[in-house]
């Protein structure tokens, strides 16, 4: 049943543009009017209310095409040519504006021009379509649905379009036009001296990818991504990996008979959740800090000068730098993010090892195995299986982790690299604080694009490789 | 069928969105044909009495006038204060004028993400002149209208206020600088002319002297005190001569001022600390210090010019980067002769005088700066005296990293040994780089 109806789709795939030409050949007049006058096909079959829909539909189209599209779109390829001017007249405090092309407006109208005419075009190709199956339709004898019943499908059995298309439309909005802005601009030069609506920019075609990648001595771009990008990955998978385990070993901590008041540990850590990450995680920065309080216990108690003789720290420092030098402050940001997220996996893990099938455990005690082979091939394995997925969700989360990578170095941390001062960035910077602080402190929009379509495509491919092979086989069965 | 309706949906959805595309440019149509509207009327009452462009202006204005005001979270019921007066000076015309705080400091970052959305009369930090001069998000001061900027303003805010011999902006404080707050206790006035002193002196107490010279802000003093230039091209990036000979002396000297182990880099945050606790006597600071050193050290506080340090057994005066805050307006500014009038308001001496007197802030005006009370502040007193030494701050964005790391560096002593000449080419290599 599921194969044939799979075949039936790719069938309907492939067809697409042929069933449309069928439809426009073996269509009738009506049909074929349908190509110029899109209501023409409905009119025919006394739906007039949807062909007055879809004639509205095409004066709306034609007049957004119009007034909206075609001034737009004809400057997609310059971005407009006519720079912003304005005269200022003293005697009547007013000033007169030249009419300036803003670059930034004509490629997102532009693009939200394409967009429609997208939208447009798929309509029109479902039209003509809808218009030859009614043709058929009337041809065999069937009843055809008058407005009426057609409205009232949509809150029966084509309810799901009308609950779907709010969200459609706000997906559309949000999400993908603002996307397809930000990958154009990785294409342009859009920066701080390039700013509308004062200034125009244009395209540049792959200079920004290969300005990125190339290490000439003026440009560290490609030296400082290289750096980001490892620290970034190498970040991910320590976030990640011990969070999970931590959480895990809290979770079984927690569970042990031997521990007394189980039910308030939790609460604690739960607290710990309840307080805002950026709180916690400036106060933990203030305590770290090169003069903070961490660092007057050490002083007062021995450590700093203990790590001194063991070479950790530099001698030439009174201090233990936690959150200053690159070494250290990757270890803290680690070890903190373990305090910070270890009670959210703790949650979660307690759920999953509450609902570990017993039998499995206790048949395994039976046959002699030791806790810790318990733990090792029946824990770990169902844990790993049920939060195989939110593992990789993680894993994506922690490529793009702004909150504890940022608000823990941020006007703490300064590098000694000079090649990475030289592009801006940090040797604890993710790609994403690297970006922020690239749009952010220097208006380089255009090298954040590029960044930002280079995460995207970082994050895609982990998520895809994993989650593919972790839903590869049957593995569904092993655990029921 | 489905299709239909999937159809009608989005033709639906695209009718809304093609409407509201039309919408945004109804809109802006409309906003500007008030503008052409008003000029037209405006031109046409300007031929009876065109020596005065206020009354023209105020013939010409017809409804309310709406402006937003964007000054920061501190100096919020002071210019409540003074718009109020503003609206009471004009009684014929109909003010709507919104008031939003935003940081001095970090006005630019707020501007420039829209222009056009901006407020009409902002506050900012006179180091941030070039970005919105180059963004187009100050009006050119070409005419003044209730007093003379240029003239009454002191030269260096007023060089500071502008781009290219232009006047962009009116100049509101002139006490955004850095110079040397001590502790009389310790150090007397002969003392804080040496740094190299300072430290002896502070050594002897088991005091520290603190600055933050791991940031391009501060490290600059050092540099352009023994005559190195650094400063900003046309296309935004920075033109840096501090690897050329006689620059590693400087950055001996720097080493050499840390090498005594009492002289201290520290964050502003951390100063405030270490002032409190009684670990610093001095530090390198501005005059949002000035309150927590005046607390701290009560009658002993104190404030003078930034001291000499040693460059290659020379003593060398310190420079500085001086800073003003200024008030521009915004040309896309529906209504850009009020927005005008109210910035010359709100900048004026008696506004001045006001913001001295609500908030302890030093006055750009010439006159208000000559009183006795402000005279008489010694925080202000020092930055006067810091004056000479200091340039106004014209900085392209690829200047601070690389010299807030040059700075780390050598605050903590080179601690790779990198050959000096070799870190100067280094941090110079990023400097200069073209703003790409």
């Amino acid at each position: 049943m599921a194969k044939t109806m799979k075949e039936q789709k790719s069938k309907k795939q492939g067809n697409y543009f042929k069933d449309f030409l069928q439809a426009v050949w073996k269509g009738d007049i009506w049909v074929k009017a349908s190509l110029l006058i899109m209501g023409a096909g409905y009119f025919a079959r006394k739906q007039i209310i949807n062909g007055l829909l879809m004639l509205a539909l095409q004066v709306a189209f034609i007049f957004m095409m119009a007034v909206y599209a075609v001034p737009n779109l004809s400057q997609f390829g310059t971005l407009g040519t006519v720079q912003f001017e304005q005269v200022f007249d003293p005697l009547t405090m007013t000033s007169t504006v030249n009419d300036y092309d803003n670059s930034f407006l004509i490629l997102l109208n532009s693009i939200i021009s394409l967009f429609f005419i997208f939208v447009f075009l798929v309509v029109y190709i479902h039209n003509i379509k809808n218009v030859y199956k009614l043709q058929v339709m009337k041809r065999e004898g069937k009843h055809i649905p008058t407005f009426k019943e057609d409205v009232r499908s949509l809150f029966n059995e084509r309810f799901h379009i009308t609950l779907l298309s709010l969200p459609v439309v706000g997906v559309v909005l949000m999400n993908i036009i603002p996307i397809l802005v930000l990958i154009a601009i990785a294409f342009t030069n859009y920066d701080q001296n390039h700013m509308p609506p004062n200034a125009l920019f244009t395209w540049v075609g792959f200079s920004n990818f290969k300005s990125l990648f190339t290490n000439s001595v003026t440009v560290t771009f490609g030296y400082a991504f290289g750096k980001v990008l490892s620290w970034t990955l190498v970040w991910a998978v320590l976030a990640t990996f011990t969070t999970f385990i931590g959480g895990i070993l809290l979770a079984k901590l927690i569970n042990s008979k031997l521990t007394v008041f189980p039910k308030m540990w939790r609460t604690l850590f739960i607290i710990a959740i309840a307080v805002p990450q950026f709180v916690t995680l400036l106060l933990v920065r203030n305590f770290f800090g090169d003069s903070g309080i961490v660092n007057t216990i050490c002083a007062n108690i021995g450590i700093t000068d203990l790590l001194k003789n063991i070479g950790l720290v530099h001698p030439n420092l009174t201090y233990i730098p936690f959150l200053t030098s690159p070494g250290w402050a990757k270890v803290m940001i680690v070890l903190i993010n373990i305090w910070v997220g270890v009670p959210y996996q703790m949650l979660i893990s307690t759920g999953i090892l509450m609902n570990i099938p017993q039998d499995q455990i206790e048949s395994a005690r039976i046959d002699g195995a030791t806790p810790f082979q318990i733990f090792r091939h029946i824990t770990m394995p169902y844990v790993l299986f049920i939060q195989g997925p939110s593992l990789i969700t993680d894993f994506v989360k922690n490529i793009n982790n702004f909150n504890v990578i940022y608000l823990l170095t941020q006007d703490v941390y300064v590098t000694t690299d000079q090649l990475l001062a030289n592009s801006n960035a940090k040797e604890v910077d993710l790609l994403v604080t690297w970006l922020f602080r690239l749009t952010n402190e220097y208006y380089n929009y255009k090298i954040a694009s590029v960044i930002g379509i280079l995460v995207f495509i970082i994050c895609a491919a982990f998520t895809l490789i994993t989650f593919s092979r972790m839903m590869k086989g049957d593995r569904e069965e092993v655990f029921q | 069928m489905k299709k239909k309706v999937c159809a009608l949906l989005l033709s639906a959805a695209m009718m809304a969105c093609g409407l509201t595309g039309c919408g945004g440019t109804d809109a802006n149509v409309g906003s500007s044909a008030p503008a052409t509207d008003s000029k037209a009327s405006s031109e046409a009452s300007s031929e009876a009495p065109a020596t005065d462009p206020i009354s023209n202006l105020i013939a010409a204005t017809t409804g309310t006038v709406e402006l937003t005001v964007w000054a920061s979270e501190e100096d919020q019921d002071l210019t409540k204060n003074l718009i109020a007066d503003f609206e009471a000076a004009y009684p014929d015309v109909d003010f709507n004028i919104t008031l939003g705080a935003e940081s001095e400091s970090t006005c630019k970052d707020t501007v420039l993400v829209d222009v056009e959305a901006a407020a009409d009369v902002y506050t900012f930090a006179d180091d941030q002149i070039n970005e919105l001069v180059k963004a187009g998000a100050l009006q050119s001061v070409s005419a003044t209208y209730t007093y003379d900027v240029a003239t009454s303003n002191v030269a260096g805010a007023v060089e500071a206020a502008s781009v290219d011999g232009t006047l962009y902006a009116y100049p509101m404080t002139a006490d955004n600088g850095y110079f040397m707050f001590y502790d009389k206790s310790i150090f007397t006035e002969d003392d804080v002319k040496s740094l190299e002193k300072m430290l002896e002196v502070a050594a002897a107490n088991d005091k520290k002297v603190a600055m933050c010279v791991a940031d391009g802000w501060y490290i600059y003093s050092f540099f352009k005190g023994a005559g190195f230039d650094m400063s900003l091209n046309a296309d935004g990036s920075n033109s840096c001569n501090w690897n050329e000979a006689g620059g590693t002396d400087v950055a001996q000297g720097i080493l050499d001022l840390f090498a005594t182990g009492s002289f201290v880099n520290m964050t502003d945050e951390e100063m405030a600390t270490a002032i409190t606790e009684g670990t610093i006597a001095a530090c390198v600071n501005g005059t949002w210090r000035a309150a927590t050193a005046a607390e701290a050290w009560g009658e002993n506080y104190a404030a003078t010019k930034l001291p000499t340090y040693k460059v290659a057994g020379t003593d060398t005066q310190m420079s500085s980067f001086s800073g003003y805050k200024l008030i521009g307006v915004n040309p896309h500014s529906d209504n850009i002769g009020w927005s005008m009038l109210l910035a010359e308001h709100l900048t004026s001496e008696a506004s001045q005088v006001a913001r001295f007197e609500a908030r302890g802030l030093g006055p750009a005006n010439i006159n208000a700066a000559a009183s006795e009370a402000v005279q008489a502040d010694p925080a202000i007193a020092a930055l006067a005296e810091q004056a000479a030494y200091a340039t106004p701050q014209r900085v392209g964005g690829n200047y601070w990293s690389p010299a807030q790391t040059l700075g780390q560096i050598l605050s903590s002593g080179n601690p790779d040994g990198t050959e000096l000449q070799e870190l100067l080419d280094t941090a110079v290599t990023g400097i200069v780089a073209p703003v790409q």
